[in-house]
């Protein structure tokens, strides 16, 4: 049976082959001895040989690592409050989103209580409206305005 | 040279640089003391500050975070037993130790201290060497600029210390990035998917953010939902006497040159930085002294080995970006990053091109020891209280940071989908064993090895000139013989290494 390693060459393998199947398409100058397709074909060879062999050296390994216990809720509800912070950013502008960020995400990693909703709170405020006028009014940076919100 | 370093200093003491570089070095200090803040993470932070500024603001704000950083780690490594960085890991042996015996202040100040002589001797082998390497570099063709990227990338793929397959699968996955987006000679788009988003391909900082502050920080939540307790810092008083100290050091040269030597050799080796040297240097202390039975028991040498070299280190990670544009760990990598958005590449050129900035490097460099001394005098027990402040606080607030460095780049949402592209992949590498350096440091030169294979193909077609041109059949040969050494350090480790622990981030 495949182990961690193996799952991760197939991957690697199955990508560059895709990748490397799509380099046929690209173009071929008259004028030049080679084109944009030489390069990538090359890395590409490399990294099929690569992940070929990491497959292999897997199935062949007697040694499994021994899996940690998973502990992945916290990482997969940051990685989808991150996310959704991101895809709303465009639409309700760098303000809105932000403190609805650093909100949710305080919230979900410590759940707060009583009195710490104001901290949470406090903390959202304080880290959009200073971030936003450092960078808007003194570094010029343009921070995103939303698409819905117009702010 | 002295007189263009004198006028540098002059400059970079005008207000304008000053404050940046303090403030660097205040950033560096504090996000260094912070365990599971790295000093990479702590230039990602810093990094959108720079962009409206001067670029020798924001390089000397950079630098300072730099040495402010490796010299952080040693404040919460000697005083709770956690280092505040992997820089200061050795520190902890004999730091702690010697705090907890009741000596706090002076294990505190032998670090500083260390840190200090170690960084301004690495600033000598810095101003020193800089300008000859980069006058040799300029003798490189093509040729010779292919051959020392492969092997600057089959050096770092084969320090990994896990599996060496991955370390060349992770290097030729970064490599790969890069041929995504318009072809850099005939500007073809390739591998674009027919999306916009592909089309112009990546640029490497918003994927270097990704990889490193994601790999780091959803690492921590696992390590959070596990439960791990809580920092409680004892602040006692720090007071010593700062002669008594700087003599303990300056009574053992052997020991702060050999360690310093070590920093500076790791910096100037690509994509490895100071977690290696102050290691390294441990050992090497060890090996060499008399009574290798009293290290770990809190005796000096432990401490003035590993910060001598870390902050050496800098100096050796700055002397390779600058001289041949290849960044010597993930630091200077951001550093790169922010040059060339000043529209400044650095390179064997960049001397020649830009010697105010070059010499206002190596200003920046030697001011912020003195700078991070006194930060460290004024604020050690200040900035000790900041390292309490709880996780579910920073974490928001440090990747809002990342995602206005992602965005500030060019003002477009583009970089801050591939932030949070890469930051899946880096989180991703972590749970899968693959070392982050190889895969960072394809990013950064595979632009250049295509740009440079192509141009070598067609000026001359003939390829056995890689391996004729004496430079870079040199180069080419020490690539072949760092994956043999390699090889046989990883069979000969493999019979007595267990497997490591899952879920280590490994740069």
């Amino acid at each position: 049976m495949l182990g961690r390693d193996g799952i991760a060459g197939l991957v690697c393998l199955g990508g560059s082959l895709w990748f490397l199947a799509l380099t046929r398409g690209l173009p071929h100058p008259a004028l030049v001895p080679i084109g944009p397709g030489f390069y990538p074909r090359i890395l590409l060879g490399i990294l099929v040989v690569l992940s070929a062999a990491l497959v292999v050296s897997d199935l062949l390994s007697r040694r499994r690592a021994a899996a940690a216990p998973a502990r992945y809720r916290l990482v997969l509800l940051a990685f989808a409050i991150f996310a959704a912070y991101v895809a709303l950013m465009p639409m309700l502008g760098y303000r809105v989103a932000t403190f609805l960020f650093v909100g949710a995400l305080q919230a979900t990693l410590e759940p707060p209580r009583g009195a710490r909703w104001w901290l949470v709170l406090a903390v959202a405020l304080a880290t959009t409206l200073v971030t936003y006028y450092i960078f808007e009014r003194y570094l010029s940076v343009l921070l995103p305005r939303g698409r819905l919100t117009g702010f | 040279m002295f007189g263009s370093l004198l006028g540098s200093l002059g400059d970079v003491l005008q207000l304008q640089y000053l404050i940046p570089l303090t403030i660097g070095t205040l950033a560096g200090l504090i996000g260094g003391a912070l365990p599971g803040v790295t000093i990479t993470m702590t230039i990602i932070i810093v990094l959108p500050f720079t962009f409206g500024l001067d670029p020798l603001a924001g390089l000397a704000a950079m630098v300072g975070v730099y040495v402010g950083g490796e010299s952080g780690g040693l404040v919460t490594a000697s005083l709770i037993g956690i280092p505040g960085t992997p820089s200061a890991v050795a520190t902890t042996f004999d730091g702690f130790p010697m705090a907890r015996r009741g000596e706090p202040g002076r294990a505190v100040w032998l670090g500083t201290w260390a840190s200090f002589i170690g960084g301004i001797l690495g600033a000598f082998f810095l101003i020193l060497t800089t300008e000859p390497l980069a006058r040799f570099a300029l003798r490189f063709g093509p040729w010779e600029y292919f051959s020392l990227f492969i092997f600057a990338l089959a050096m770092v793929a084969g320090l990994t210390e896990r599996s060496l397959l991955k370390g060349f699968l992770s290097g030729a996955l970064g490599l790969i990035v890069t041929v995504i987006g318009t072809d850099p000679i005939m500007a073809v788009p390739r591998l674009h998917f027919g999306t916009e988003f592909l089309r112009g391909g990546f640029q490497f900082l918003p994927v270097l953010i990704g990889i490193f502050a994601f790999a780091q920080i959803m690492t921590d939540l696992e390590h959070m939902a596990r439960g791990r307790p809580q920092v409680q810092v004892q602040t006692s008083s720090l007071a010593v006497s700062h002669l008594a100290v700087i003599w303990e050091i300056l009574r053992r040269p052997f020991l702060l040159l050999w360690s310093t030597l070590i920093g500076l050799w790791i910096g100037v080796l690509p994509a490895i930085g100071g977690s290696a040297a102050n290691v390294m240097a441990y050992d090497q202390a060890k090996k060499f002294s008399k009574h290798p039975e009293k290290f770990g028991t809190g005796i000096p040498e432990g401490i003035i080995a590993s910060e001598a070299s870390n902050n050496a280190n800098v100096a050796g990670s700055l002397v390779t970006i600058m001289a041949f544009g290849i960044p010597g760990d993930a630091v200077t990598a951001v550093m790169l990053g922010a040059m060339i958005i000043h529209g400044i590449q650095p390179g064997p050129l960049f001397m020649i091109q830009e010697p105010r900035i070059a010499y206002g490097i190596f200003a920046a460099y030697l001011l912020a020891h003195p700078i991070m001394i006194v930060l460290q005098w004024l604020l050690a027990h200040v900035y000790l209280r900041i390292v309490q402040v709880s996780k579910s606080i920073l974490i928001p607030l440090i990747l809002v940071l990342c995602v206005i460095g992602a965005y500030a780049l060019n003002n477009t949402m583009d970089n801050v989908y591939a932030l949070l592209l890469f930051g899946v992949i880096g989180y991703l590498f972590v749970k899968f064993g693959f070392p982050l350096a190889p895969f960072i440091l394809g990013v950064i030169l595979g632009d250049q090895i295509e740009i440079n294979l192509i141009r070598a193909i067609m000026t001359d077609s003939d390829p056995w000139l890689f391996v004729t041109r004496p430079i870079s059949g040199v180069m080419l040969g020490l690539s072949v013989l760092s994956i043999i050494l390699a090889l046989w350090q990883h069979r000969r480790a493999e019979a007595r290494m267990a497997e490591p622990a899952e879920s280590e981030v490994e740069f």
